[in-house]
């Protein structure tokens, strides 16, 4: 037949962009269940601890097919471990999400009054920081245009730059908060004190991930 | 008597142009289907008359490297029905390879069949000596050197795309600036490759002296208008750009390469019609020569008719095989934009018109795929199958003994069935026969 018809494999970028939105929607489900638990409204927690779920089935679908498409005979304008790495990456910033969503389901947890400020900015900047990396992230195939260079990768990675001290506030805030569910410790029951360090952690769990993604993908931009 | 001897050249030459045009389709307007910036009926069109300008225009230098580059024809000036009965054999020989090979499901070089075959005659009928070996030397170095080139120049004309429009901060209105005069660089240096002591067959009477400075002109001039006529077709597309973001630009931009992609096909077409065409025809050159004048000769130009018939089969080949080819493989190579489309198609153009002038007959498929290859490179493509350069670096390495073995068998065939007596007959009665 002809040479050029077995040239071209599929791009994963438009795959890989399709995983972080996946991600993204996952994602914004935390602020609802946060305020569902707040409010106590268990049905609802319910119903979102399911859509997150799904979502979260769904970018692993994505992520299946990116690693099916990828047979070590084709070259990509990116390393192959430093993509691979990503896209672990950016499926944990997912599971981190359903973790939450499933510890808010298995036990029927109360907010005490006092903490539930502080959740919820810390729960708030948790999200902005794993926003503005799929947000970044869902411009992949913009960048693979450009070939990962000029305005554009200059753009993504300047978005993508401010993460690492975004990641260090969200630690800063899940210490303070930490320790002012201990001062409150002896007005509350030890199961609800495990539950809110057990949310803490998934949601720290998010931020992390979300720093580590943004480190890969400018690995990738950058180095080529 | 003659013409029973031309016919049948005539037709195995045909035969043989067409399977290049069927086979060979996809070289140039592969990338341009495939990112969707043409329909296949409209590629067909387009790379038909490409290809037939292509042959007859530019296409007599490498016919004459088929003709008498490879095997010395005085060698066999005393028996020019040997070297008429080989060439036929030789025609025949890559036409049978070619269409084995196809059937196997393998992609094979035509250039490196009909020259495997030339050579393979030439060793058996006149001994090794009869062979330019010289030649044969710098035509196998240009298969290994003409994807390598397409390469650099894939990879070099990329990132000259990158670095004017795709890396701005505003791609669209810098991809309506620089196609115009992508397009002139593109048409000009087709126009003088083509131009520059090329046209030597349609200027046989040498009514026109054809200088340096003139070629440079005409070259400008067409470059021109090339460059006006993508002009007028992208400047619509300027409106489409206002408040978008530079994301969104980037995965809109791709469309103003459209007419670029097209026009770049369109001198890859002729870039081919121009090297290709002689191997179909090289040997037919040989054997109308022979038969019309009764003996050898080296004889200055490639008759216009013979040149007409090639380009003739190529456009029949493209236009009927060609078009289930393009299906076939339309959905594999999706994967090309017209920004990449563009520059692997400038590449590979400038590479094989290049080896035109020289002379040199090479694969216009492992240039354009190492012109892909060069763009690849440049970060230019998501994925890129880069164990193909092994079918470069080696296909010849079997081509070249096969189509020389079959050529070699058919040719002691031949002279065994007493066809080369037969042949002898009728040259010694053509200079009789052929009325002036």
């Amino acid at each position: 037949m002809s040479l050029i018809s077995e040239l071209f494999g599929k791009s994963p970028f438009g795959p890989l962009a399709q995983h972080a939105k996946k991600v993204h929607e996952c994602v914004s489900l935390v602020r609802p269940l946060l305020d569902a638990c707040v409010a106590e409204d268990y049905q609802e927690i319910h119903r979102l601890q399911d859509q997150v779920s799904k979502l979260e089935y769904e970018a692993d679908q994505v992520k299946q097919a990116i690693r099916e498409q990828l047979p070590r005979r084709y070259f990509l304008p990116v390393s192959r471990d430093d993509l691979e790495r990503f896209l672990h990456c950016q499926d944990s910033i997912a599971d981190g999400a359903e973790d939450f969503a499933v510890i808010l389901l298995i036990r029927n947890t109360k907010i005490h009054p006092a903490l539930v400020d502080e959740f919820t900015a810390f729960a708030g900047h948790v999200v902005g920081i794993s926003q503005t990396l799929t947000a970044a992230a869902e411009e992949l195939e913009a960048l693979a245009e450009s070939s990962f260079g000029g305005a554009e990768a200059e753009a993504v990675l300047d978005r993508i730059g401010g993460l690492g001290e975004a990641e260090w506030q969200a630690d800063r805030m899940q210490r303070k908060l930490s320790q002012h569910i201990y001062r409150l410790e002896s007005e509350l029951d030890v199961l609800s004190i495990l539950f809110y360090e057990k949310m803490l952690l998934a949601l720290g769990a998010i931020a992390n991930a979300a720093d580590k993604t943004g480190d890969m993908l400018r690995t990738m931009i950058v180095k080529g | 008597m003659v013409w029973i001897v031309l016919l049948f050249t005539a037709a195995a030459g045909l035969y043989m142009a067409w399977t290049i045009g069927a086979n060979d389709v996809a070289n140039s307007m592969g990338p341009v289907v495939g990112s969707r910036s043409v329909t296949i009926a409209q590629a067909i069109v387009v790379a038909g008359l490409c290809e037939f300008a292509g042959a007859v225009v530019a296409g007599s230098d490498v016919t004459n490297t088929i003709r008498k580059g490879i095997v010395e024809p005085s060698a066999l000036a005393a028996t020019p029905e040997v070297l008429c009965l080989g060439m036929i054999c030789a025609l025949l020989a890559a036409a049978v390879w070619l269409h084995a090979a196809t059937w196997w499901g393998m992609p094979v070089s035509t250039s490196h069949s009909i020259v495997g075959a030339v050579a393979g005659f030439g060793v058996v009928a006149a001994g090794a000596g009869s062979v330019y070996w010289g030649k044969l030397g710098q035509i196998v170095l240009s298969w290994f050197i003409s994807p390598v080139v397409g390469l650099v120049l894939g990879f070099a004309i990329f990132r000259i795309i990158i670095r004017t429009v795709l890396g701005r901060a505003e791609p669209m209105a810098a991809a309506v600036r620089v196609t115009p005069v992508l397009a002139f660089v593109a048409a000009l240096i087709v126009t003088l490759a083509t131009i520059y002591k090329g046209l030597k067959n349609l200027m046989a009477q040498g009514r026109m002296e054809m200088t340096g400075g003139r070629a440079l002109a005409i070259a400008a001039l067409v470059g021109a208008v090339a460059a006006l006529v993508s002009r007028l077709l992208v400047r619509r597309s300027l409106r489409r750009c206002e408040g978008l973001s530079l994301a969104e630009q980037l995965l809109k931009v791709e469309g103003i390469f459209v007419p670029l992609a097209v026009i770049s096909a369109c001198s890859v077409a002729f870039a081919h019609g121009a090297n290709d065409v002689a191997n179909a025809i090289g040997p037919l050159a040989a054997v109308a020569d022979i038969v019309a004048t009764g003996s050898v000769k080296m004889s200055v130009h490639v008759p216009l008719w013979v040149l007409v018939l090639g380009g003739v089969g190529i456009v029949l080949g493209l236009g009927t095989f060609g078009y289930r080819v393009m299906r076939t493989i339309g959905s594999a190579i999706t994967e090309i934009t017209p920004s990449r489309a563009v520059a692997a198609n400038i590449a590979a153009a400038t590479t094989v018109l290049a080896c035109t002038r020289l002379s040199l007959p090479v694969s216009t498929s492992h240039t354009i795929v190492g012109a892909v290859l060069g763009v690849g490179f440049a970060r230019g493509i998501g994925a890129v199958n880069r164990a193909i350069t092994r079918n470069i670096f080696g296909s010849w390495l079997l081509t070249v003994p096969a189509a020389a073995g079959v050529a070699i068998a058919l040719f002691l065939l031949g002279r065994l069935l007493g066809a080369d007596l037969l042949l002898a007959q009728v040259i010694h009665a053509a200079p009789a026969a052929a009325a002036p």
